[in-house]
């Protein structure tokens, strides 16, 4: 709970981490005061829970999140909503949302042999031929 | 099945089907047993070039043809397709097969699902494409590799080829009484006339041309029969002829291209006839983590002892389960090209040797390792995990 604490009078500060903005996303910055109970990363005053300090995001998957869209903590909440929701066609909450673009970059055409696209090429080349 | 009712069983491929590689004679296989067993059914495949929708009785016939060139990509979208046509026959649904993982995720993963689900495992992608996609980083295999184990995990049955790729999915967790052994198979046939253009005495290579299948191993192989003038060798290759361009340079180089005949994309009846009529048929297999870890139940060398003619292949467990040294055919280490030579040779010089061991070979498919045994296999599986009275009667 205790996180580091400085004021920027002296010594480094802990900056927030908590990821702010809709459109444009980045880290709040601000000085942080505590660290979240869940995820443990820093937290400033204007983003800790009341109760427990939790940083919202945490906060909202716990099931608090603000259903108040002029509640500045109901980002988190909608975000991580659509999340879920947009994952939620064929439930996949978290696979395919794993591969970020360096794996995938690796299975663009032309990566694979080069005589061979791989078991899964377009053109008549199907899964597992023994 | 009618329409207004909704299938009661449904077939998932990330694979081109129809087409002539020896995945789509198996998906042939399957899916027909399952749409007989449930009297009709649904088979979502890829397409690209074929129709997107096809209704054949019974059975409807769907295509995913959306052009992604990014094979993540592509999968992904794949899957919400998938997904998507699960939705609305969720109802109907008793039985759903999958041959591989984008396939098996949205199926395992439906909301709601009543359907039992069999996983073919033919082979491990996480394994599989170290191989065909140099490129893919070790932990983007292993994210592969997680998802295999998430499908397989939530599988009701596994359904494996081979002994071998029995134990790999063991090793992936699936407990061992999920795991069912249904081997391919081949159809033992009348000898079909020769090919009009088939030289008079020829070496037969037939399936595709990945790294693994040994493809230059034959070749170095075949360098040192150069002594035999008037063999050939005759490579029936399953994928088009642009992606032989590796092998042909490697052919050149050796000073066998000429010796070289190429057939591309044959029609199966085709390529029968070849594999009848040559001296031997050399399944060249490489001793790679493809072939020895994951395993594969190779269709070619099936297809040759069915054929009647003796084989060469490589001597690896899953070939093993297939045929007997000396009794069928001849084993070889893999990766030996002088090894491989010499087993061919003594087999061209001793063709009385050779052509009983075809006659073995023929009498082993037919005792035991036809089709129609590999599906009466997968039917008992089928069986064994819907007892309902609905499947039951269409279960003849």
């Amino acid at each position: 709970m205790d996180a580091a604490r400085h004021d920027g009078q002296g010594g480094a500060m802990t900056p927030c981490d908590v990821t702010t903005g809709f459109f444009v996303l980045g880290r709040c910055g601000r000085p942080a005061v505590t660290g979240c109970p869940q995820c443990g990363r820093p937290v400033c005053g204007e983003h800790a829970a009341p109760q427990g300090g939790h940083c919202p995001e945490c906060l909202a998957a716990l099931g608090h999140g603000s259903r108040d869209p002029h509640d500045p903590s109901w980002v988190a909440g909608y975000r991580r909503r659509h999340y879920e929701r947009t994952s939620e066609t064929y439930n996949d909450t978290t696979w395919y949302s794993s591969f970020d673009a360096y794996d995938r970059g690796a299975f663009e055409p032309g990566s694979g042999y080069t005589y061979d696209e791989g078991d899964f090429g377009s053109d008549g080349t199907g899964f597992v031929d023994s | 099945m009618n329409a207004a009712q909704g299938p009661r069983a449904a077939y998932f491929a990330f694979d081109r089907f129809p087409s002539s590689k020896g995945s789509a004679v198996h998906i042939a296989q399957m899916a027909d047993e399952l749409f007989t067993w449930a009297g009709g059914g649904l088979l979502g495949v890829l397409g690209g070039g074929l129709p997107r929708y096809q209704r054949e009785g019974t059975r409807e016939i769907v295509r995913f043809d959306a052009p992604i060139p990014n094979l993540i990509d592509r999968a992904e979208a794949y899957s919400a397709w998938v997904a998507g046509l699960l939705e609305t026959r969720l109802e109907t649904l008793e039985v759903c097969h999958v041959r591989d993982p984008w396939s098996a995720l949205p199926v395992v993963t439906a909301t709601g699902r009543r359907y039992r689900v069999v996983y073919e495992v033919n082979g491990l992608p996480s394994i599989e494409m170290a191989h065909t996609w140099p490129w893919a980083a070790p932990e983007t295999l292993a994210k592969i590799g997680e998802l295999e184990r998430f499908c397989l995990a939530r599988a009701d049955a596994v359904v494996v080829p081979s002994r071998v790729i029995g134990d790999a999915v063991r090793g992936l967790g699936v407990p061992g009484e999920r795991v069912r052994l249904v081997p391919n198979g081949a159809d033992v046939r009348d000898r079909p006339r020769r090919p009009d253009d088939a030289p008079g005495e020829y070496l037969v290579y037939v399936g595709a041309l990945q790294p693994w299948q040994g493809l230059d191993v034959l070749l170095r192989a075949f360098a040192r029969l150069a002594d035999l003038p008037e063999l050939r060798l005759v490579i029936c290759s399953s994928v088009p002829e642009r992606r032989a361009r590796q092998v042909r340079r490697l052919a050149e180089r050796l000073g066998v291209a000429e010796r070289v005949d190429w057939r591309f994309t044959l029609p199966h009846h085709e390529v029968a006839a070849w594999l009848a009529h040559a001296a031997v048929s050399v399944a060249p297999l490489t001793g790679c983590a493809r072939n020895l870890d994951q395993g594969c139940a190779p269709l070619k060398v099936l297809e040759s002892m069915a054929a009647g003619v003796p084989v060469v292949a490589s001597d690896l467990p899953a070939v093993r389960e297939l045929m007997a040294d000396g009794e069928h055919g001849r084993l070889v280490p893999a990766d030996r090209p002088a090894e491989l030579a010499r087993s061919v040779r003594i087999l061209l010089e001793y063709p009385e040797e050779a052509a009983a061991m075809g006659r073995r070979a023929r009498a082993h498919i037919a005792g035991g390792l036809t089709w129609a045994h590999s599906r009466a296999a997968l039917r008992a599986v089928y069986r064994a995990l819907t007892p309902s009275a609905a499947l039951s009667r269409a279960d003849r």
